[in-house]
């Protein structure tokens, strides 16, 4: 089992300081925990000693060369010297070197003003050069992709981005080519640089060779205002900062924090904000198609869910959310429907999931700590791609072994020990062996022939999670089938049993605020903390008398009884059933035979467009509060843009004010406060105490889902499986976004003996046919899945995949035409 | 005459395995090996007093030692990247007599518990990769590789596997990376290849000359290779005479040999009865010396103690109709070539020095210049990632130590400073 912490030490002197630092620990980083700068440029703490710049001479006792403090590991008793006459001399001579055909175009760099060149020349460098020769020449600025420059000219070699590559992204899409003094950073046959997490060698570039194309030459840096915050895109939430200038977003780099990203973001958070600027944005709120004020608007927000529950009773509305918002909005929202419209029509999701685990919730330093990692219907690389670099760091740099259980192939299982590939749709009988073969048993004689993975195998993976010491589970509920979900927290409970074994889990649904989302009780039979409606003493003293107790309705019940006429009023918030729910082309009929459709959202959607009153919310970059990752650590989302318009929570709050509600939070923070207050689990959720690294929540309850089989699936043609894409053509990522150009085109997944069957071939348009509705997509026989299922890249909001997913089924059939 | 490693050399067809067999009791060492325990061979090559032939000069039988215990697989990987200006003798070995080469591997194979060998020749060679090939296949036919060699149960599989073409890649880590498949650049030391080298394991890197040694040694046992040659410098090096000489060549000789004598007798004296003026004893990358010091016996501590290396064994040779600035100037440029770009002084010195001595050359030069020049080397000698950036400096500092007047000259005579192309 590895050792979290390490207890050997070594300690040496540096400049007759003493220091006591982790054995292992390079001299130049035990040099700094003593405020002692040894100057670097190759040397990245991520991407461990290397020692090709030179810049980090030292003189160490009793040895007869200089050695350099980025590849010496810290030895006990060692007497280490950075300021002597040699040191200095060596200092000077590599700045020289280094700045030798470097052009010194700072004035025009966009480097300049946080350039290590720029500064270790200020600290340590020669006052002057001594070449007399022109500079080499190389080109100033070539597409490296369509969203990086490269400028050879400035590059200093150090390699740092190039072993990124091969280190991190573990691509080697990145390498030096050429030798000696005309070697240059680039790509095999000069293809783009275009991976999902190009944009890190920006911000370890310790010069201004690699740019951000869409910076470049927009602001000096010193004139940017920099704010810490998180991104809004997966449920990582990695730390990042926003640089903006005169209230517009200019850029945004890494902001490391090792609990969360480990330094690094993926290209979606860097290029993925342009909607911050977007024409789509909604900035003002509507009524009717005509602009009105926000207090007009919630006034009749108000006024209307008043007359609807005077009328037909609290049943008749209700509230679509999603895990798009922030704690304090969401928190706020289900509070306003459950304390002062009273029902329990509450939802974020249209898939199955209960909050709470029946063992310990994991974060994402667990990942690289374990011994085994089990991946379940998960594929980090499209969903949540920086929980994809901590798992190949886990598996190819600290020894993490990984299973992983998929019904499509994905990246990650070239990492794995053991990968296996279950029927699409199989996932609850897969789930079921899986558990009889922990508890020693042996499994149902139709496994193989349902989900296409013998018993065997599954044996073998009970065993591997028996004699590992530490395992982490991680599993996307948003990709499991039916009610597998149930399952797999008997799993779950059963290996946590494990009398040898530490077993943790990390529900891990894609979305920004997921976790969040069921913390907050966003859900129709749970309230706020994993609060069961059947503790009805608990929910009185916290909610009140009037806090309803019976189940409501879930979202896709909601739409139902939209449909049939039994719910007047929906409030949905950051979401877009229209399109993202299954059989979305029957929501939009649905939604129109509502007394009052009430969308609250960032970006103008299909459903806004059915609205009768659209509220604007902020969203990332402009609003502020706190988000939970999948690792349930919680962290202050701050804004570094501002608006007019009234934060989300302030507008739920002015709704409830007009609906009776006598006391307001004064500030978000108060919100935060009120949350900690009243959600178990949020306790410690201070904004003093998560103001830096976050903190992680304490997991709530396991509310154990009552053991449910969704049957047999019967049906004819190909069970379909839709696959998230890290850069889907949505609303986000529109098409004047900077990453427009890693759109794909609408492509369906076949296995080669479907394929034989439907009679088409590689590259052939086709027809995706089922639930009444067809998705256009080319045809590509990749053998993603087994036989039997297919799979359907959500390439776009346009394309329009979720209609063929029939609601309320556990699978959807599909069939092929030309 | 000792010959040990071109013993019959030029005798016809050499490089096929029979009349190897028969002319130089090929083979006919691998059963004494195999009679003895593989340490007990590394204790046999230790005994000789045989030294890495491939310019470190650190003893074989040691850096065998070295191999972290009980770590398997083990590689072996035979240097045959021979690509230091004036050095030629490996060439001849492989072109004139692979089997000895292969036996040599062979017997390091066993000695080190190794299961699997490459030969990294560089790219220039590979008019003898098909040779080489050949030479393999006939040893596999005749059992001497293969699955349960001669029916000891040792097995050894060799590949031939060709550079591309840098010099970089005779640096042992940097052959390493090579063979790996990637580009080839130094790898941090330690660990070194002893302990973690090929695929991260153990790995023993040695020359081609060093390995064809082992036959003897293995043979007439170790006090007969130790017999040969000084007290700390045993047994017989080839030496690659070339420069201003009328007979270059690879010679054969008892280490320390005066090396005038080399330059007199082996290599028939100075080319139209010229005086001699300057000679670099070991390579392009060790220090020159002044004909003053001509009588230094050739070996690794005479040299040393002159004030330069014995290196790979390439005595280049300089009369007195050249200047020395061009001598320097044709191998900073070399330098400049082969410096792989990996560290900053070797990257950016080399080309700065190749400037300089570009202007000087040219008359262009400034008297500061030489001191810059010096000054240059002091910020390059071992500050560098890997030894290719000492070796560059040896012959320009050495240069202007000994020959400040050669520098006078051509500055003396400066025309009026021009700007000059730079490549």
């Amino acid at each position: 089992m590895n050792t979290a912490t390490q207890t050997d030490t070594v300690t040496l002197t540096i400049d007759g300081k003493t220091v006591t630092v982790p054995k292992g620990t390079m001299v130049v980083d035990a040099a700094k925990t003593v405020d002692i700068e040894i100057p670097v440029f190759c040397y990245h703490e991520k991407l461990g000693p290397f020692g090709c710049c030179r810049m980090c001479l030292i003189e160490v006792e009793k040895m007869p060369k200089m050695i350099t403090a980025c590849t010496l590991a810290a030895g006990e008793g060692m007497v280490v010297k950075t300021t002597t006459e040699k040191v200095e001399k060596a200092q000077k001579g590599v700045l020289e070197f280094t700045l030798l055909n470097h052009p010194l175009d700072c004035p025009v760099c966009d480097k300049g003003g946080e350039c290590p060149l720029q500064d270790n020349t200020f600290k340590f460098g020669p006052p002057d050069t001594r070449m007399e020769y022109n500079r080499f020449n190389r080109e100033k600025a070539t597409p490296l992709s369509p969203v990086i420059t490269i400028d050879r000219e400035r590059c200093i070699a150090c390699q740092r981005c190039t072993r990124y590559s091969d280190i991190i992204e573990k691509d080697q899409a990145l390498v030096m080519r050429n030798r000696g003094f005309q070697n240059r950073v680039s790509t095999f046959k000069d293809q783009p640089y275009d991976t999902r997490f190009s944009g890190n060698v920006i911000d370890i570039c310790p010069v201004g060779a690699l740019t951000n194309t869409d910076f470049r030459f927009t602001a000096r840096t010193w004139d940017l205002t920099n704010t810490n915050t998180l991104c809004g895109h997966c449920a990582c939430n990695c730390n990042m900062t926003l640089g903006t200038r005169l209230n517009e977003m200019k850029r945004v780099t890494t902001r490391p924090n090792d609990l969360v990203d480990d330094g690094w973001i993926c290209d979606k958070a860097r290029w993925g904000y342009d909607f911050t600027k977007s024409k789509n944005r909604i900035t003002q709120p509507r009524k009717q198609g005509q602009s009105v004020g926000i207090q007009e608007a919630c006034t009749e927000v108000a006024a209307s869910l008043q007359k609807i529950v005077e009328a037909h009773g609290p049943s008749s509305v209700g509230f679509i959310g999603s895990g798009y918002g922030l704690n304090e909005d969401l928190y706020s929202y289900q509070k306003l429907f459950r304390t002062n419209l009273g029902t329990n029509n509450i939802d974020h999701k249209t898939y199955t999931d209960t909050p709470g685990l029946p063992v310990a919730h994991f974060d994402l330093l667990d990942v690289e700590t374990s011994d085994l990692v089990v991946l379940i219907a998960s594929d980090p690389t499209e969903e949540l791609p920086i929980l994809d670099l901590r798992l190949k760091k886990a598996m190819t740099r600290k020894g993490v072994q990984m299973i992983v259980l998929n019904d499509q192939q994905t990246l990650m299982d070239k990492y794995a020990s053991l990968s296996l590939r279950y029927n699409v749709g199989s996932d609850g009988v897969l789930l079921a062996g899986l558990n009889t073969a922990l508890q020693g048993q042996s499994a149902e004689s139709d496994l193989e022939s349902t989900t296409g993975v013998s018993s065997n195998q599954l044996q073998a993976v009970a065993e591997k999670i028996k004699s590992a010491g530490k395992v982490c589970v991680i599993y996307n509920p948003v990709a499991l089938t039916g009610s597998s979900i149930h399952t797999l927290k008997q799993c779950l409970a059963t290996a946590g049993g494990l009398a040898e074994t530490t077993v943790g889990a990390m529900p891990a649904a894609p979305v920004t605020n997921s976790v969040g989302a069921m913390d907050m009780g966003v859900l129709p039979d749970v309230y706020p903390g994993g609060l069961a409606l059947t503790d009805g003493d608990a929910i009185k003293a916290k909610w009140g008398d009037t806090a309803p107790l019976e189940k409501g309705l879930s979202a896709l019940e909601m739409i139902e009884k939209a449909k049939s006429g039994e719910l007047k009023a929906l409030i949905v918030y950051r979401s877009n059933p229209v399109v993202d729910f299954p059989s979305g082309h029957e929501v939009g009929e649905a939604l129109k035979k509502l007394d009052l459709l009430v969308v609250h959202d960032m970006m103008e959607t299909e459903t806004a467009k059915l609205a009768q009153i659209v509220l604007p919310s902020n969203g990332p970059g402009f609003d502020e509060g706190t988000t939970t990752n999948i690792g349930g650590r919680v962290q202050l989302r701050t804004k570094g843009l501002t608006t007019d318009n009234p934060a989300d929570w302030k507008i739920v709050s002015m709704i409830a004010k007009e609906l009776g509600q006598e006391t307001a939070p004064k500030d978000v923070h108060a919100v935060t406060a009120e949350i900690a207050e009243k959600v178990t689990g949020y306790q410690e959720i201070k904004r003093s105490a998560i103001r830096k690294q976050g903190k992680n929540r304490e997991a709530v309850a396991s509310a154990n889902g009552a053991s449910a089989s969704d049957g047999t699936h019967t049906g004819s043609g190909l069970i379909l499986r839709v696959a998230d894409v890290l850069f889907s053509h949505d609303k986000i990522l529109d098409a004047e976004s900077n990453l427009a150009h890693q759109f794909q085109p609408s492509t369906v997944h076949l296995h080669t003996s479907d394929a034989e069957q439907f009679g088409v071939k590689e590259g052939d348009e086709v027809r995706v046919t089922g639930n009444g509705h067809e998705v256009k997509a080319e045809v590509r026989i990749s053998n993603r899945c087994n036989p039997g299922g297919l799979v359907l890249p959500k390439v776009s909001d346009e394309q329009g995949v979720m209609s063929l997913a029939e609601a309320g089924k556990a699978v959807s059939w599909v069939t092929i035409r030309k | 005459m000792t010959e040990i490693l071109f013993k019959a050399i030029n005798t016809p067809n050499l490089t096929s395995i029979d009349v190897y067999e028969q002319t130089l009791d090929g083979y006919q060492s691998l059963k004494k090996a195999f009679e003895k325990k593989p340490e007990e061979m590394v204790e046999l090559v230790k005994a000789s007093g045989l030294r890495g032939r491939g310019g470190a000069g650190f003893p074989t039988g040691l850096k065998w030692s070295f191999l972290a215990k009980d770590v398997f697989p083990r590689y072996l990987a035979c240097n045959a990247d021979e690509s230091e200006p004036g050095t030629c003798k490996d060439r001849e070995l492989i072109m004139k007599n692979p089997h000895l080469l292969i036996e040599g591997m062979i017997l390091c194979s066993y000695a080190c518990q190794i299961e699997t060998g490459y030969l990294y020749m560089r790219g220039e060679f590979w008019e003898y990769e098909e040779l080489m090939d050949k030479a393999i296949d006939d040893a596999y036919a005749k059992g001497y590789l293969g699955k349960n060699i001669m029916g000891t149960g040792f097995n050894l599989d060799l590949y031939t596997h060709m550079g591309a073409g840098a010099y970089i890649c005779g640096e042992e880590s940097a052959l390493l990376t090579s063979l790996e498949g990637y580009r080839g650049e130094p790898r941090l030391k330690p660990p070194f290849p002893a302990v973690e080298g090929l695929y991260g394991k153990p790995t023993i890197v040695n020359n081609v000359e060093t390995l064809c040694a082992i036959p003897f040694i293995t043979r007439n046992g170790p006090e007969a290779y130790s017999a040969i040659g000084t007290e700390k410098s045993k047994g017989t090096k080839l030496v690659s005479v070339s420069g201003h000489v009328n007979k270059p060549g690879n010679y054969e000789i008892p280490l320390g040999t005066p090396t005038i004598d080399l330059i007199e007798k082996y290599a028939g004296g100075i080319r139209n009865g010229n005086k001699l003026k300057a000679f670099i004893p070991g390579g392009s990358s060790v220090p020159m010396l002044p004909a003053s010091k001509a009588d230094t016996p050739y070996d690794y501590e005479s040299l040393m103690e002159a004030g330069t290396m014995l290196g790979s064994g390439a005595l280049i040779v300089i009369d007195d109709t050249a200047n020395v600035v061009t001598e320097a100037l044709g191998l900073a440029h070399f330098y400049m070539h082969e410096s792989c770009g990996k560290c900053t002084p070797c990257r950016e010195g080399t080309r700065w020095m190749y400037q300089i001595l570009t202007d000087i050359n040219n008359k262009q030069g400034k008297p500061e210049q030489v001191e810059l020049l010096s000054d240059i080397c002091d910020n390059m000698s071992f500050k560098c990632f890997c030894p290719l950036g000492d070796a560059a400096v040896a012959p320009v500092i050495s240069s202007i130590k000994y020959f400040p007047e050669d520098y006078e000259e051509l500055i003396g005579s400066m025309k009026t400073a021009q700007p000059v192309g730079t490549p």
